[in-house]
This record gives structure tokens, C-alpha cells and sequence, in this order.
């Protein structure tokens, strides 16, 4: 016999027995005909002795089937019959799990690829970016200088291998227009600090490192497919950069994306050429590897020493140099992981709430099948019957619920990468499916052992028992722990909502503040330059005049000018500054804010003129002009205009007459108090400053004819990145405004849920006391009453939750308090507002059944008696 | 011509002429001893189980082939398609070693009840 008949399809099962019952058939016509009938008669007679064919091949087909399953069916059938005759409660239990599971994953994935994974590279911990800086003087990081790079390399003994980079955008001009690409200039032994080798070719060779070597580059695995369409003989073509040849050594894998995902090319630099021998001219970023298992405290001691060593040698430039090393990855992700453990720390809160919402759900439905349980039982069903067939219940809600919960967090990381391509590492977020089961066992965990254990509670040997504690006479039961639960949901919802509530009335304090500029029709935009143009620095002011008067000329514009920062967008420059004339106070060191801006800035701007003339066109910087914080703070009532002023200890020595004052305004972010700043007059002080117009319509209708405008004057350069100031205003505060809108959004689904499982327990509490309100109306209580007592109930567990919210709420606010910005974190309009939506919408949510309960017939609560 | 139709399938001709139904079971192992002859398809089953109650026992088809069915299910039958006297297909069937088994346990607990009954009807009269 084949051990797989039960197995067999149910057509070749059907087949084989009426094969068999055929041929039985056949027998009786046979034996009828033996017996000398007529042929038909025969078979009329085989026909009646054989009985139905049909029903019997259903029998066979029964005695085939496999019991288990038969069950498994009869239970979803009757778990969707359940569904359907409550669907409100299905659905209500299903949003929630979608809610806890959908939310959970998809924030706990994005900060697991933002902060908790390694770099994408091989050992990625082993990563540490070196900074140099002036411990004496408090100046920002500074970039490093190219020799001391190759020094450090050279003298210490805990890194594999220190490296450096620098990014600069270039024209590419092997098609059939200029385009700007990204290029990241190398220091040697780049990719062996990374780990990483190209995809396809090799690494530089050191005579590629060296001066007059052949020219090579390494192109990104992007520029490979967008431009060269996945040429496989890519190897050895050259490609044309800012007029220069290249020849292309080889590409990098799709996932190397370093510096930054823009970069499309890297080149070598050769340490002994003449650009990249001087002390002072500090333009790398340093990166290293640490050897295995040497500590960061170690490398940076190892560093301090290899420095101070410098220090001796080159007293003049290196002897004020410290260093400090920091792990590349703190270094990538900055500050955005503030905002994402705020999240996690919300949406984790919204997973509990779930919880204890499909916690509360089931327990109170279950009381209500108490009695249908313990009837099954007494008319003999068994337990494990009964437990299956709960379990199968719960688990038809469950799997829906997880369906929905993964496809919201499938769109909430889709929906993080199209909202936050800001957000560092994005790209590396998708759906980690240990966090996925792990949010799924949390609330599945939940819905089982409360969809589970009230039932078998029910169930435990006294039927006679439960049957009789669901008698007619109960009159009310115990409900303590449901409304334990539903106040501690409201506390939590009311903690986030003041959390949301703060983060708001921020954004809507910002939105108040007057920036002390216009950024309306502004456009911004910039030219393709390349760093060697620095050599003659006539040349490039030139250039950069050039092209400013190319778009002043234009009737669309008002004003154009460059700037290194854009006004509004942070992004700080402070440095010491001397005053030239009189003595100056040692103690009293001037620290300010630097921009440098051309001729027109304060028009484009509109930064209001307060005294003197504003910036003129010059080469290198012969005239300043300084905002009216800097003129009170280190002038006082004495004019400030006729000062000179110089730059401290840079590399970057500006020096200038001070020819005006201006109005403050808020450079540095519109959430930053403006501070003491001075505008050094000069067009052009690197080749690739933004260029700014101020535009009579649209900005971005005047943009074709700006980039035309530049072509006339320009050919072989591009024009890239064009968008408004608002926009780049908006998009420095992108990462606030989504983090308000989530920890909004998760505290509106709070409320609700918290709500939700208000409604639902009072519901049922309302429910359980149908007798005894019908008693209190037959014995001439009103209406009115009976609803005011349930209304009561609900709305009193409601007030507890806010009070209990509101402290937790003002203790853990100081978790915000960074991220605030005009209002205190005690700010009263949150906290009353959040309190009182909740308790309105409380309210609402126990009206219903409060006053359903007071609709009760008596009559028919009596006539049930 | 089968005089009437039994319910659980397998009649028993009975002196008034009554309808009788066998004890459940019984027919299993009516089965598993007219199997255990040899090689057998279902309506040979069945003619023979005619046959040697000497008209007594009818076995319908509506029982023969479920019983046939949940007896090889259990294993005590092997069943496997061959050709039959008159040349055409039949399903044979045939005693498995488990199913041996089990029909010398059912005589033994058949021989007890019957004799026990017989006991009784025997003091009673």
C-alpha cells in the first residue's frame, strides 16, 4: 500500500474509488445477467442492490480525511464567525497589535542601523577620526595638515594605518555637457584604513602617489552604472576632470560610500607635491585604524606623544597642536541619535500601551464568555477542545494583526528614507528581522496569555461554580485590574502628548522668531571650481566677480553675492579675533561668529545697514563689516567703524578696516540667539563659495535664465544644487520637524489607544451591571443619575492617569530640554492642553456607554429575572 | 434478493423477520477473517460473508468499503490493484501482519462474549 494515500490529491483520490466501487458494480450486473436477466434489467437491479455512488464515495473520502485538520478548520471557521459578528472588537484588537508591532520595528530598525550596527566596513569599531586643536585657544576641530598626516603615520605605534581626505566638486567633461561630480582627494593607504577593496581594478600604485606619476582615479560604483554604463572595460579609459585627463584604475563596490553617498571619484595625493607641504595649510580630514584591541585612550596617548615629539621638531607650527581621537561612527552619526532614542523611548511607551490595551480587550471579553466556556464544559467538551479553540481565535487576530503591523513597518522605514535623506546612514535602514520578531513576540506574548489563561481560569475543575458566579443574581464583579491598566495607558498617553505638545510649541516659537533677514525669494546656487585655482588668487576673485556680474546683469535680479554660509542654516566659524588699534585687554579675548560675503550680501539678505557703507569688492580682504552685537560688545558706545580687525592664529590670516555696521540677525539658526559676528569683505575665498541671488519673482523661474546667464560667461563649468534659501532653511530643520511629527503622531495613537481601552472597559463594566441598573431604574432612579455614575467611573480613572502622566511627564522633560527652544519645559500651554484633550476625549469615549447604560428597559432586565 | 437493508450495513436475517443490526464491530472482523483466506477484492468480500452464513449475513457496499478502507488505514490490510478472475481491475486486499494480529485478539474476545451470553441465556431459561 502506498504509505502517501492520504496525502493523494482529492481528484485522484475520488478516482481511485469509483475505479473500485466500479468494478464492484460490474460484478452485480454480472451476476444479475448469470442469473439469465435481461441486460437493462440487470443493471437496473445493480443500480438499486448498490445504493447511492455519491454518498458512498463521500463516506470513503471521510475515512481518508486527517481529524486534526478537520478541527483546525471547524476552529478558524468559527474564529472568522466571531470576527464578523464583532468586528469592532477584531479590529480593534488588530490596529492595536499592527500599531505596537509596526511602530516598534520600524524605529527600533533605523536606530539599530543608525547607532547600534557597525559601520559598514570590515572591523568598522576599529575606525577613529584624529582631530587636531588648539587646546589654549578653545577654536573649533580644525582640519590637518597633509605633512603632519604622513608624520603621524610614520611615528606612532597603535594605528594600522592613518589616512586622510578631502572632498571638492569638480566638472566632469566627458560628456556631452559639463557636469559636476564629487571627488574626494586621498592621502595614501585610504583604502587600507577602510578595509575595502575596489570591485573591480586595484588600489593606486605609489607611483600614482607621487608628483608627475600617471594621473589615476578610482570611480564610484554610481558613476560607473549612471555614466559609464557598467562599462566592464571601464579599466584604463581616461575621463576628463576640470580639463585634466584621469585614468580610471578601478571601481568601488556599490556599498562604499565614503566620505559621504555623493562622492563620485577618488583621487591620489601626492604627499610630496608643493600644495601638500605645508604646515599650516590644514585641509584633510584624518582617519585611522586602530590596531586590534588597542583602546581609543591609548591611541590618543600614543598621538600626544607622537605630537609633542612634532612640537620639538616644528616649534613654530606644531607646538600649540593636541589631538584627539573619536570614533568615526559618533563622528558620522552626530546628533541625530538624541532624536532617535527619543523615539524609541516614545514608541517603546506605545508598545506597552498596546499591550496593556490588547491585555485589557481580552480580559474583559473573556468575562463575557466565562459563562458560554463553563455551558460548553458541562455539556461535555473537553479542555483541550476548548483551549484549542481559543487559541485558534486569538492566533486568526494575531496573524492579521502581525500582517498589518509588518506592512506598516515595511512603509515606515520606506517612509524614513524618503523623509529624512538627511539622517546619516539612512541608507543602511531596512527591516532587521530579529527586531521584527522581536516586537511581534512582545505583543503576541500578550494577546496568548491573556486570550489564554482568564479562559482557563474559567475552566478549572468548579464548573458548577463559574456557572453559578455567572448566575443572574451577580450584580458586579471584580474589574480592578482592567482599570489599573486603563489609567496607567492614560498616564503614558498623557506623558508623550506633553512630550509632543513641548516639541510643538517649539516649531511654533521658531516659526515666530524674526530672523533679522528675509530669505524669501533668494536662490542659491553653485559654480563647479576646483581647490588648484587657489594658486592665483587674483585669478579666482576674478572669475568669481565675473560670474556675480553675469547674474546682476540679468533684469530678473535684484542683488547676487557669495557667502562661505548660508544665513539661517548652522554651521559655525568662530575664531579669535584682534582689535589692531589701542591696547588690548589679554583678558578679555574677542571670540566671534565669521562669514565671508561679497559685495550685495547685505542686499540679497536684506540685513538692514545700521552705519557706515556696506562691503566692497576687493581682493583678499581690505574692509569688514560687523553686526551690531559685535560693535556693542567689544566697542561699546565708541564707534566701531575705523577699527581693524585680524583674524587670531589661523591658517587663514583676514585682516580689514571695519566700514560699516549692521543689523543683528540670526546667521547662525533660527533657534540661536544672534551673536557677535563679522563679515569679512572678499568674493572669493575658496573657489566653491555659494552664490546667492535675490530674484524680483520665483527664485526657481529665474533659475534657468541664471544657469544660462553662467554658461554665456562659463562654458566649461557647471551650475548645481540650485534651490531657495527657504528651502535649505527648511531642510536644517527637517530632522526637528520629523521628530515632531512622529512623537506627535505616536502620542495621538496613545490617546486613542488609551481611550480605546477606557470605552472598552467601561463598556464592559456597563455591561456586567445590566441587572442591578435596571433594578436602580425600576426602583426610580433617573436616567440621568445612572449615567452620571458610569460617566463618573470613567472619568475619574481618566483624571488619576493625566495626574500620574503629568509627573512623569515633568520629571523626564528634562530629556527634551535641549531640543526646546523658546519655552521653558514646564511649558503650561502643553501640559494643560494635553491634559485637557485627554480628558475631552475621555469623556467622549465613556459617554457612549454611560449612556447607553442609562437607556436600559428595566422591564426587560426584570422580565430576564 | 436482499429482503431488507441494515443500518449499520450488514443485516442478519432473524426467525420473526425483523431488522437486526450486528454489534458494532463485528463486521471488522468479519472482514479480517474473510481476508485472511487470501487475496481478496470487495465483492468478493461480500459474496463470500453471503456465502458462508448461508444467506444469513448481507454485507451492503455503503459499510463494506468504508470498513475496508478504515481497516487499511489502521494497517491491518494490504491493498493493492490487480487483475481479477474475469480479467478485468480489482482492488485486492489482503491480511497484514498487524492485521493478523488483531483478528485473533477479536475471535478471543468474540469467543468470550459469546459464551458468556450463552451462559446466561442457558441459567435463564
Amino acid at each position: 500500500m502506498n504509505p502517501f494515500r492520504f496525502f493523494l490529491p482529492k481528484r485522484r483520490l475520488n478516482r481511485e474509488f469509483d475505479r473500485e466501487l466500479g468494478f464492484h458494480f460490474e460484478e452485480l450486473v454480472e451476476a444479475n445477467l448469470a442469473k439469465g436477466m435481461a441486460p437493462e434489467e440487470a443493471r437496473r437491479q445493480a443500480s438499486v442492490d448498490f445504493g447511492g455512488r455519491e454518498q458512498m464515495t463521500e463516506r470513503l473520502r471521510e475515512t481518508h480525511t486527517i481529524p486534526v485538520i478537520e478541527t483546525a478548520m471547524a476552529n478558524l471557521r468559527f474564529a472568522f464567525r466571531l470576527m464578523r459578528k464583532n468586528p469592532a472588537f477584531s479590529a480593534a484588537i488588530i490596529f492595536t497589535l499592527a500599531l505596537g508591532i509596526g511602530a516598534n520595528s520600524a524605529v527600533f530598525s533605523a536606530i539599530d542601523a543608525v547607532l547600534l550596527r557597525p559601520l559598514p566596513f570590515p572591523h568598522g569599531d576599529e575606525l577613529m577620526r584624529l582631530i587636531q586643536y588648539k587646546p589654549k585657544e578653545k577654536t573649533l576641530p580644525m582640519a590637518v595638515a597633509p605633512p603632519r598626516v604622513e608624520d603621524w603615520n610614520r611615528m606612532n605605534s597603535t594605528f594600522q594605518a592613518i589616512s586622510g581626505y578631502y572632498t571638492e566638486d569638480v566638472s566632469y567633461q566627458s560628456g556631452t555637457l559639463p557636469e559636476k561630480v564629487t571627488r574626494a582627494w586621498v592621502a595614501p593607504r585610504f583604502l587600507q584604513v577602510w578595509g575595502v577593496a575596489p570591485q573591480l581594478g586595484r588600489d593606486f600604485t605609489p607611483e600614482e602617489e607621487h608628483v608627475g606619476g600617471p594621473s589615476a582615479v578610482l570611480i564610484s560604483d554610481r558613476f560607473w552604472r549612471t555614466r559609464l554604463r557598467n562599462d566592464s572595460s571601464v579599466l584604463g579609459k581616461s575621463i576628463k576632470l576640470d580639463g585634466a585627463s584621469f585614468v580610471v584604475i578601478g571601481v568601488m563596490p556599490a556599498s562604499f560610500l565614503f566620505p559621504d553617498r555623493d562622492v563620485d571619484l577618488w583621487s591620489p595625493v601626492a604627499p610630496d607635491a608643493p600644495y601638500a607641504n605645508s604646515r599650516e595649510a590644514t585641509w584633510y580630514t584624518a582617519i585611522g585604524r586602530l590596531k586590534p584591541g588597542i583602546k581609543i585612550e591609548q591611541a590618543e596617548a600614543d598621538l600626544a606623544t607622537v605630537q609633542s615629539r612634532l612640537g620639538m621638531q616644528f616649534p613654530k607650527t606644531d607646538a600649540q597642536l593636541a589631538v584627539t581621537v573619536q570614533p568615526l561612527k559618533n563622528e558620522i552619526v552626530g546628533d541625530s541619535g538624541q532624536s532617535l532614542w527619543i523615539l524609541f523611548g516614545s514608541v517603546t511607551l506605545l508598545l506597552l500601551i498596546a499591550c496593556m490595551n490588547i491585555a485589557a480587550m481580552l480580559l474583559a471579553r473573556n468575562r463575557e464568555r466565562e459563562q458560554e466556556i463553563s455551558i460548553r464544559f458541562s455539556l461535555g467538551a473537553s479542555r483541550r477542545t476548548i483551549v484549542g479553540q481559543l487559541l485558534t481565535e486569538i492566533l486568526v487576530l494575531a496573524v492579521l494583526g502581525s500582517i498589518a503591523g509588518l506592512t506598516l513597518a515595511w512603509a515606515a522605514t520606506k517612509a524614513f528614507q524618503t523623509f529624512t535623506p538627511n539622517l546619516p546612514r539612512v541608507d543602511e535602514i531596512a527591516l532587521d528581522w530579529r527586531i521584527v520578531i522581536y516586537s511581534l513576540g512582545c505583543a503576541l506574548l500578550v494577546a496568548f496569555l491573556c486570550g489564554i489563561f482568564p479562559a482557563l481560569r474559567g475552566t478549572r475543575g468548579e464548573i458548577a461554580g463559574s456557572l453559578q458566579r455567572n448566575s443572574r443574581t451577580q450584580v458586579s464583579s471584580r474589574s480592578n485590574g482592567q482599570w489599573a491598566l486603563v489609567g496607567v495607558q492614560v498616564a503614558l498617553a498623557v506623558t508623550l502628548l506633553i512630550g509632543a505638545g513641548l516639541l510643538l510649541r517649539t516649531m511654533q516659537e521658531l516659526a515666530r522668531v524674526s530672523p533679522g533677514f528675509d530669505p524669501s525669494h533668494v536662490l542659491v546656487f553653485h559654480i563647479s571650481a576646483n581647490w588648484a585655482e587657489t594658486a592665483n588668487m587674483k585669478g579666482l576673485t576674478q572669475r568669481v566677480n565675473r560670474d556675480l556680474d553675469a547674474v546682476r546683469e540679468l533684469p530678473g535680479v535684484e542683488a547676487a553675492a557669495t557667502s562661505t554660509g548660508l544665513p539661517g542654516v548652522p554651521g559655525q566659524w568662530q575664531v579669535g579675533i584682534k582689535v589692531l588699534e589701542g591696547q588690548q585687554d589679554p583678558n578679555q579675548k574677542i571670540v566671534s561668529d565669521s562669514r565671508v560675503v561679497s559685495k550685495g550680501y547685505f542686499d540679497v539678505t536684506r540685513i538692514p545697514m545700521l552705519q557706515g557703507k556696506p562691503c566692497r569688492d576687493s581682493v583678499g580682504v581690505t574692509n569688514v563689516v560687523v553686526n551690531r552685537s559685535f560693535a556693542n560688545t567689544y566697542f561699546g558706545q565708541e564707534s566701531a567703524i575705523g577699527h581693524h580687525l585680524q583674524m587670531d592664529a589661523t591658517s587663514f590670516p583676514l585682516s580689514g578696516q571695519i566700514v560699516g555696521v549692521v543689523g543683528d540677525s540670526r546667521e547662525q539658526g533660527l533657534n540661536t540667539e544672534p551673536m557677535p559676528t563679522v563679515y569679512w569683505c572678499m568674493s572669493a575665498p575658496m573657489p566653491d563659495p555659494y552664490f546667492l541671488a535675490r530674484t524680483k519673482t520665483s527664485p526657481m523661474v529665474a533659475a534657468n535664465t541664471i544657469r544660462q546667464a553662467i554658461h554665456r560667461v562659463e562654458p566649461s563649468r557647471s551650475v548645481f544644487a540650485m534651490s531657495t534659501l527657504e528651502e535649505h532653511l527648511r531642510d536644517s530643520f527637517a530632522e526637528d520637524r520629523l521628530r515632531t511629527i512622529l512623537l506627535t503622531l505616536f502620542a495621538l495613537t496613545a490617546v486613542s489607544l488609551a481611550c480605546l481601552g477606557l470605552y472598552g472597559t467601561l463598556s464592559y463594566f456597563v455591561t456586567t451591571r445590566r441587572r442591578e441598573v435596571g433594578l436602580r431604574l425600576a426602583l426610580g432612579a433617573l436616567p440621568k443619575q445612572v449615567a452620571s455614575r458610569f460617566l463618573f467611573k470613567g472619568v475619574s480613572v481618566a483624571a488619576i492617569g493625566c495626574l500620574c502622566g503629568l509627573a512623569i511627564a515633568a520629571a523626564a522633560g528634562r530629556v527634551l530640554s535641549g531640543m526646546l527652544y523658546g519655552i521653558s519645559r514646564f511649558d503650561l500651554l502643553s501640559f494643560a492642553g494635553a491634559v485637557a484633550l485627554v480628558l475631552c476625549v475621555a469623556a467622549v469615549a465613556t459617554l457612549l456607554p454611560a449612556t447607553r447604560a442609562a437607556r436600559t428597559d428595566p422591564m426587560n432586565v426584570l422580565r430576564e429575572e | 434478493m436482499p429482503s431488507y437493508v441494515g443500518r449499520r450495513g450488514i443485516g442478519y436475517k432473524t426467525v420473526s423477520k425483523e431488522k437486526f443490526d450486528l454489534l458494532q464491530g463485528t463486521l471488522d472482523m468479519l472482514i479480517l477473517k474473510v481476508v485472511a483466506l487470501g487475496p481478496i477484492h470487495g465483492y468478493a468480500i461480500a459474496q463470500r460473508i453471503r456465502q458462508i452464513s448461508q444467506q444469513a449475513l448481507q454485507v451492503q457496499q455503503g459499510s463494506l468499503y468504508p470498513a475496508l478502507h478504515r481497516l487499511e488505514k489502521r494497517g491491518w490490510l494490504d491493498a493493492a490493484w490487480r487483475e481479477s478472475d474475469n480479467g478485468r481491475m480489482a482492488r485486492f486486499y489482503r491480511l497484514s501482519a498487524k492485521g493478523r494480529k488483531q483478528l485473533s485478539r477479536e475471535e478471543t474476545d468474540w469467543q468470550r462474549l459469546t459464551t458468556a451470553i450463552a451462559l446466561i441465556l442457558r441459567t435463564s431459561e
